[in-house]
C-alpha cells in the first residue's frame, strides 16, 4: 500500500477507536440525563405541550385554575412515581417514616419538607446536608414551589402537577 | 384539559421495552467491526495483502458475543449494554496484536504462535461466559457456597505447589500442566476468592466496623477480627515466597482490602493493609533474591549491570523504547517493531500496542478499561443486595488492580510483575478468568435496576 493510504489507515483507526470510546460515553450520558419519565409519557400519549414541564411562571399564567394535586418524580431512580398531595405536608428524606422516601446517598435522612399554606405549597430545606433546590436555586427560607418547576433532593428531582 | 388529565393518569411507573439490548446489538456490530479493521490493517501493511486467516482470528470472538448477545436477551435483559463490546473491543484488539507479532515471527523463522491458541482459548472462555449466564440466576445461588467458595479458592491457589502438575515457567509456580496443556489456576481462584469474601464480609461487616476500643480517636478492631486479615496477608506471603509471584501476591492482598474497606467503611483497615503491605514488600525485598532484583530493575533500569544481567531491566527498557518508538500516534498496526521485547505478546501486550497505535491509542484502550470499572461499580451501587454489591465491587476492582499492577509495571511506575493485562494478554486461564468476571457483572447488572418499585408512599 502506498504511504498515504497506510497514513489514512492508521489515523482512521484511532479515531474509529475513539469514536467507540465516545459513543460508550455518549450512552452512560443518556443514562444519567437523558430519558426521563416525561417524555416516555410524552412520546406515549400527548405531543409537545407536555413534555417540556419548563420554567415554572409561564406555564402557571396560562393555567391559573390548576392546583396541585399530586408530586411527579421527574428524574432519578424512581422517576414516574406519583404521590397524593392529600394532607397538609409531605416529608421527604432517608428516614423510613418519611412520606417520600428517597433511598440516595446524598439525601439527609430528614431532607425537606412541603407545606400547604395559603393555598401554596412551600418547600423548607431541613437543614439537610446537600440542599434542596427549587428551579435550581438553593432553598434558604422556605419557597413556594410553583407548578411543573422542578425540586431537586439529593439525586431524585420531582415537580407538583395538577 | 381532558388529554392532559389523562396522560397524567398513566404516568404511573412504566416498563418500558429495555432499549438497552438494541443498543448492545449496535455496540457490538462496532466492535466487531474495529476487529476487522484491526486485523485487516495488519495483513495489509505485512503481507500487504488480505488472506482468508482474516476469518479465523475475526469471527470466532465475534460470533459468541452475539450469541453471548442473544443469551442476555431471552435470559437478562436488563443486563448493562456497554459491558459486552467494550470486552469484545479489547479481546479483540489482543487477538489483532498477537496475530501481528505472530506474522513478525513467521517472518523470521520462528515457530512459536500465540494467535491460533488465543482465538481457541476466546471461543472457550466466552462459551463458558454463556454457561455462567445461563446457569446461574441470580446471586442468591453463590450465597449457598461461600465456604466452599473458599475451599476451591485455597486448592487452586495451592495446585501449582503440587509435585507431577506443578509447573514452573520463568522462576514463578503459577502453572499446573496436564496433557500438554498449562493452566494458570489462580485465575480462577480470584473468582472463587472474591464470592468467598463477599460472602464473608456481608455476614461479619457489622462487628467489623463497629466492635472496638477507641484509642486516640481512632476505633481499634478486636483483636479476633484482625484473624481473617492476618490469614490473607499470611496467605499472600505465602504466594510471594512459596510460588514466587510478586503481582499475584499483592493482587489478592489489595483484592481483600479493598473488600473489606467497602464493606465496613472504615479508613483503618485499608491504613494497617497497605501497611503491612509496604513491611512485607520492604521485608521480601531483603530477604528474598528475586524481588529485589525487580526492585533493582526498577528504579535503576538503564544502568548496564542491570541491562545486561539475567533477568535483569533489558525487557522493562525495551517496552520503554518500544513506547517512544511509538511517540503520540504510534506506527500503525504492523508498522512498528514491537517484537523486540521479550513477552511482547503476553507481560507486554500493553507496550506492544502503545508502539503501535501511540498515545492516542494506548488511552483509548484505557478508557475503555475504565468504562468497564465504572460500569462494574455502578453495578454495586445500584444493587440492592449487599452481597451482589460487594461482588460487583470486587470483579470490577480485581481489573483495576491488575491493569494498574501490570500497567504500572511495564511504565516503571511500579516494580514489574508477572499479572496479565485482562483481556489482552496472550493467555487461556486469564481470559477464561475475565470473561466469567463479565458474565458475573452482566448477571449482575440485570437485577440491579428493580429498585423502581421500592418506593414506599403514605
Amino acid at each position: 500500500m502506498s504511504e498515504l493510504a497506510l497514513f489514512l489507515v492508521r489515523t482512521g483507526f484511532l479515531v474509529l477507536l475513539w469514536v467507540f470510546v465516545f459513543s460508550i460515553i455518549s450512552v452512560i450520558r443518556a443514562d444519567l440525563f437523558g430519558q426521563k419519565v416525561v417524555s416516555r409519557v410524552a412520546q406515549a400519549n400527548v405531543p409537545a405541550v407536555f413534555s417540556t414541564p419548563t420554567s415554572s411562571s409561564s406555564d402557571t399564567t396560562k393555567q391559573p385554575e390548576l392546583k396541585a394535586t399530586k408530586l411527579v418524580v421527574t428524574e432519578g431512580e424512581k422517576a414516574g412515581t406519583e404521590i397524593a398531595l392529600s394532607g397538609r405536608q409531605l416529608t421527604i428524606g432517608r428516614a423510613g417514616d418519611s412520606d417520600l422516601i428517597v433511598d440516595d446517598e446524598y439525601a439527609s435522612t430528614h431532607h425537606a419538607k412541603l407545606v400547604f399554606i395559603n393555598g401554596d405549597w412551600l418547600i423548607q430545606d431541613l437543614d439537610s446536608t446537600n440542599g434542596t433546590f427549587l428551579d435550581g436555586q438553593k432553598v434558604g427560607t422556605p419557597m413556594t414551589v410553583s407548578m411543573n418547576t422542578q425540586v431537586r433532593v439529593g439525586q431524585t428531582t420531582f415537580e407538583l402537577r395538577a | 384539559m381532558n388529554a392532559l388529565t389523562e396522560a397524567l393518569q398513566i404516568s404511573k411507573p412504566i416498563k418500558v421495552v429495555p432499549r438497552s439490548r438494541n443498543l448492545e446489538a449496535l455496540l457490538l456490530f462496532f466492535a466487531a467491526g474495529l476487529n476487522a479493521f484491526e486485523l485487516a490493517q495488519i495483513q495489509l501493511s505485512i503481507l500487504e495483502r488480505m488472506t482468508t486467516d482474516l476469518f479465523t482470528y475475526w469471527l470466532p470472538p465475534v460470533l459468541f458475543a452475539f450469541l453471548l448477545h442473544l443469551i442476555l436477551r431471552r435470559r437478562a435483559s436488563e443486563a448493562d449494554p456497554l459491558i459486552l463490546p467494550i470486552a469484545l473491543v479489547l479481546n479483540g484488539l489482543g487477538i489483532a496484536m498477537i496475530y501481528r507479532l505472530d506474522l513478525a515471527t513467521i517472518a523470521s523463522g520462528g515457530a512459536e504462535l500465540f494467535a491460533f491458541r488465543q482465538v481457541m482459548w476466546t471461543a472457550l472462555a466466552m462459551a463458558i461466559a454463556a454457561i455462567v449466564i445461563l446457569y446461574i440466576p441470580s446471586q442468591l445461588f453463590l450465597r449457598r457456597y461461600v465456604y466452599t467458595a473458599m475451599a476451591v479458592g485455597i486448592v487452586l491457589l495451592l495446585l501449582p505447589l503440587l509435585p507431577v502438575i506443578g509447573t514452573t515457567i520463568n522462576g514463578a509456580t503459577l502453572w499446573i500442566s496436564l496433557f500438554g496443556v498449562t493452566f494458570q489456576p489462580g485465575e480462577i481462584a480470584k473468582i472463587a476468592l472474591i464470592i468467598f469474601f463477599s460472602g464473608y464480609l456481608v455476614d461479619r461487616k457489622d462487628s467489623l466496623a463497629v466492635v472496638g476500643r477507641k484509642i486516640l480517636g481512632i476505633r481499634i478492631p478486636r483483636g479476633r477480627e484482625l484473624g481473617p486479615i492476618l490469614v490473607i496477608w499470611l496467605a499472600s506471603i505465602g504466594v510471594l515466597v512459596l510460588q514466587r509471584d510478586l503481582g499475584t501476591s499483592i493482587l489478592y492482598f489489595g483484592l481483600f482490602l479493598v473488600m473489606i474497606y467497602v464493606a465496613t467503611g472504615r479508613a483503618f483497615y485499608a491504613g494497617i493493609g497497605v501497611a503491612m503491605l509496604i513491611t512485607g514488600g520492604l521485608v521480601a525485598s531483603r530477604l528474598l533474591d528475586y524481588v529485589s532484583r525487580r526492585f533493582d530493575a526498577w528504579l535503576n533500569p538503564f544502568e548496564q549491570a542491570n541491562y545486561d544481567a539475567v533477568g535483569g531491566s533489558y525487557q522493562i527498557v525495551q517496552g520503554i523504547f518500544g513506547m517512544a518508538n511509538g511517540g503520540l500516534f504510534g506506527s500503525g498496526l504492523g508498522g512498528g517493531v514491537p517484537q523486540l521485547v521479550p513477552l511482547a505478546e503476553s507481560d507486554f501486550i500493553i507496550s506492544s500496542l502503545a508502539e503501535e497505535l501511540g498515545l492516542i491509542g494506548f488511552f483509548a484502550i484505557l478508557a475503555l478499561y475504565f468504562l468497564l470499572v465504572s460500569r462494574g461499580l455502578k453495578v454495586a451501587f445500584r444493587h440492592s443486595d449487599e452481597f451482589a454489591k460487594l461482588m460487583a465491587v470486587g470483579f470490577s476492582f480485581v481489573i483495576a488492580l491488575q491493569l494498574f499492577v501490570v500497567i504500572g509495571g511495564v511504565t516503571r511506575i511500579l516494580p514489574l510483575t508477572g499479572l496479565t493485562t485482562p483481556f489482552l494478554a496472550a493467555g487461556g486461564s486469564s481470559l477464561l478468568a475475565n470473561w466469567i468476571i463479565i458474565a458475573m457483572l452482566l448477571r449482575l447488572s440485570d437485577s440491579a435496576v428493580d429498585r423502581q418499585t421500592e418506593v414506599i408512599t403514605r
